[in-house]
């Protein structure tokens, strides 16, 4: 260690490594080192995707053009970020981050990760994998046997009718359920989850792991509930799972201990 | 020990019962049992308040200066909350206290006056040695118990909680100024001064403190930022950290690499 | 140890003084400490910026034209109307750019800040600087931006005093900087860049973006991308990522923190700002692999 540290003193240089950015945390580097991957490059993948006009104002049951967007951007970020891996000689993105935000009249989707490859390969595949997975479980599910494969999504939007207002002044002072609103949240669920499982099986998945969801009424049109959901495809490529056995440790850390730098700006 | 002073009879009554062997603490069980690691014995749950009025002070309107008199009030408003509570740890006989937290509470009942109160427990060695410091008071730090121990095993102990403030106002832009200027992004060489100035002062004067408490270093360095009540272009630069000294070797143990399942 | 050049007085005085500050929490410490560093000081620096977004986002914008020589180099994208329509309302074309004054005015600012911070820690004789922490934001109500930096400057314990030259710098400290030496990585020097594209929409952006009573948008019924948009705003990420590697030579830049913002200035018009900031490092000795990880289970 010391003569590592000695060498902080003294400038060495290496002319003949190539120039490498990755939003991994040394920890990640680390790992995926052990496991023989390097990164390659930070890539992205954006689009913006335009919503119909007028498609939150009317309609009945499912809102076709806004989900179809949402598709369409996440479909289409995600394939950029594969074509910037692949361009770079990637084997797949890790540790993709996702930002999805529905407007009125566009969906963003931006999407950011690291390119990796196993060190020194220069044939990247055809298709390379997109892993909304951190390094450090990208590395525990190729210790079990799996690899990541794609992102899976979907997304759908229910439009709930308002009760009529005789309905309403008559239950104004009761205790009730206001099935409106909690069909739509079933049917939007329903669909979201079905999209996600069809995409997640044309992507040739055994599974989806790491599904997030976000639910609710649209900030903007208060009468259609959203659900989107998104997690990684996942496919078992050993012939069989293996499995890992942990070591359990009883930590006496409050909580993990995050770049404490920042404690700096009194932001602790 | 120095005899109770200002105490109120409420704390004298809490703290006698506190000097019988049974402890408070906020610390949480994590953080106990590493103080005990480290050698110490919680005493109890210590605190010192000051209300306090701060004055007011002219401000020219495109000057950049430090505000004195705000500063001052600050400082001495913090340094009477740190006493007090330093009292009460010296009633218990604690050799420090550990987990200071010091507060600025805004009351509805005076619009220039603040609560200033510090918080921590009182901690006491077990091995009979004083680790008081050399002002002979308890030491004070801002560390968690967990940081206590990491300190305690790098070979140095904790001094004091030392700070330094200033309470600065920034100059506004006057329109002339702000039009000379107009398509440019160019430096403004006095605005990046009085910054400087105002952030030095603060830390030199946290730095002075530790000088006093004959510290090898302050540790833990946090430079806030607040208006408090005073309208967005005065600033209190407070800079906050725990001196210390060093008495022996690095003794931490080389850590395992694990990798964690949870989240 | 004499204060360099221009370090203000007052921090060359706390700089000299016996005893050192440190920014760094009690584990940082003690790792820098295991792993034979010895923090030496706080240092920072400071750049205050006169701000004005003119010809982007003031309400003279629009007379200012973007398209003449204001474009100052760099990404330009065109896109013109399939309408054929002539009117003063419809916007004919549209274009996105960088916004290299921008750019340049955002890294005058930076490197100011850094470049100061580094002469403290060469004043206190340091090898580098850890645990760099920066912020850029307006100042009060004014129309300034301060860069400021922030970092502990360490001497390696026992090494010959550095060689001239300005000192490393890293935002990495801690257990996290022993890692990186023990993986065979120095760090060099901590990048940040900042990427501005403005988005000027032509008819059919304006449209997609904003909606508007347009007769001709009749026919556009179906869900499709809006590409100058995607483009501007996958422009300004790639944009800052190539800054950052043409800092790079042949090295790394690890641990990246990239953030975007998009404003929006009007009808289909905004501008992306992406900043990027991370630990350029360079291998010194080939990397010994870890010792495999034991999986864990914390019981809490």
């Amino acid at each position: 260690m010391l003569q590592a540290v000695t060498s902080l003193s003294q400038g060495v240089h290496r002319p003949d490594d190539r120039a490498v950015t990755s939003d991994l945390t040394v920890d990640e580097s680390l790992l995926l080192h052990a496991l023989g991957w390097e990164p390659v490059d930070l890539v992205f993948g954006v689009s913006v995707t335009a919503v119909q006009a007028g498609a939150w104002t009317w309609g009945r049951g499912q809102l076709q053009s806004p989900s179809d967007a949402h598709n369409l951007a996440v479909s289409t970020a995600s394939s950029r970020l594969r074509q910037e891996c692949a361009a770079v000689g990637g084997h797949g993105v890790v540790g993709v981050r996702a930002g999805v935000e529905i407007h009125p009249r566009h969906v963003d989707v931006a999407l950011v990760g690291t390119a990796v490859r196993p060190i020194g390969s220069d044939r990247p595949p055809v298709q390379p994998f997109v892993s909304g997975l951190s390094a450090r479980d990208f590395a525990l599910l190729a210790a079990a046997g799996w690899s990541p494969i794609g992102l899976a999504f979907g997304a759908s939007f229910v439009y709930a009718p308002r009760r009529d207002a005789a309905t309403a002044l008559r239950q104004s002072r009761q205790n009730v359920e206001l099935t409106n609103p909690t069909q739509a949240l079933y049917a939007a669920r329903e669909a979201a989850m079905e999209r996600m499982q069809a995409s997640g099986l044309a992507l040739g998945a055994q599974g989806v792991v790491g599904v997030q969801i976000a639910e609710g009424p649209m900030t903007f049109a208060r009468h259609v509930i959203g659900f989107t959901a998104r997690g990684t495809a996942v496919r078992l490529l050993a012939g069989e799972h293996r499995t890992i056995t942990p070591d359990i440790v009883l930590p006496l850390n409050d909580a993990v201990v995050q770049f404490e730098a920042e404690a700096l700006r009194g932001r602790r | 020990m120095t005899g109770p002073s200002d105490l109120p009879s409420g704390a004298e009554h809490r703290l006698e019962e506190l000097r019988g062997g049974f402890f408070t603490s906020d610390l949480s069980v994590n953080e106990f049992l590493l103080v005990k690691e480290a050698g110490f014995h919680p005493l109890g749950f210590v605190m010192g308040s000051s209300i306090y009025h701060t004055g007011f002070q002219g401000r020219r309107w495109s000057k950049s200066q430090e505000l004195t008199k705000l500063t001052e009030a600050m400082y001495n408003a913090r340094e009477l909350a740190m006493t007090r509570m330093e009292e009460e740890a010296d009633e218990l006989g604690a050799d420090g206290v550990v987990g200071v937290r010091l507060d600025v509470n805004y009351y509805e009942w005076g619009s220039d006056a603040a609560e200033f109160i510090a918080l921590g427990t009182a901690v006491k060695a077990e091995d009979g040695k004083s680790y008081r410091n050399r002002l002979g008071k308890p030491f004070t730090s801002d560390l968690s118990g967990q940081d206590f121990w990491t300190i305690m095993q790098t070979g140095h102990i904790p001094q004091g909680l030392v700070m330094g403030t200033c309470v600065y106002h920034i100059a506004h832009r006057g329109l002339g100024q702000a039009l000379s200027s107009v398509g440019q992004n160019v430096e403004l060489p006095n605005f990046t001064q009085a910054l400087y100035e105002a952030r030095e002062l603060a830390m030199t004067r946290m730095q002075d403190e530790g000088t006093r408490l004959g510290a090898t270093g302050i540790v833990g360095v946090r430079l806030e930022e607040k208006s408090h009540q005073w309208g967005s272009h005065t600033i209190e630069f407070l800079s906050i950290g725990t001196a210390v000294t060093k008495t022996g070797e690095v003794s931490l143990p080389k850590p395992t690499v694990i990798i964690s399942l949870d989240n | 140890m004499s204060a360099a050049g221009d370090v203000p007085e007052a921090a060359s005085r706390r700089l000299e003084s016996g005893s050192f500050s440190s920014g760094l929490s009690a584990t940082d410490f003690s790792a820098c400490l295991q792993m034979g560093l010895r923090p030496v000081g706080l240092v920072q620096g400071f750049c205050a910026m006169q701000w004005g977004w003119y010809a982007a986002g003031s309400s003279l914008g629009r007379g200012l034209s973007p398209f003449g020589p204001s474009g100052g180099g760099g990404y330009q994208q065109n896109w013109y109307c399939p309408h054929g329509f002539v009117g003063g309302e419809h916007r004919t074309w549209g274009q996105n750019f960088e916004q290299t004054w921008v750019e340049d005015a955002w890294r005058t600012g930076f490197s100011a800040a850094f470049d100061r911070m580094l002469e403290e820690a060469e004043s206190v004789g340091a090898h580098g600087v850890i645990g760099v922490t920066d912020t850029s934001r307006h100042l009060a109500d004014t129309r300034v931006i301060e860069f400021h930096l922030l970092g502990t400057a360490v001497v390696v314990d026992g090494a010959p005093s550095p060689p001239a030259g300005t000192p490393w710098s890293t935002y990495l400290a801690g257990p996290r900087l022993a890692k990186l030496v023990e993986a065979g990585f120095m760090p060099v020097s901590v990048v940040a860049t900042m990427a501005s594209v403005r988005v000027w929409a032509y008819c059919i952006t304006e449209f997609l973006m904003e909606g508007g009573a347009y007769g001709w948008a009749a026919s556009m019924g179906s869900t499709a991308e809006i590409e100058q948009v995607s483009e501007a705003r996958l422009a300004a990420r790639v944009l800052a990522r190539e800054q950052a590697r043409r800092q790079l030579g042949s090295d790394t830049l690890q641990g990246i923190a990239f953030s975007a913002v998009e404003r929006e200035i009007g009808a289909g018009d905004q501008v992306v700002e992406c900043t990027l900031r991370g630990t350029r490092v360079r291998r010194f000795k080939d990397f010994d692999p870890l010792p495999p990880p034991r999986p864990t289970v914390r019981l809490s």
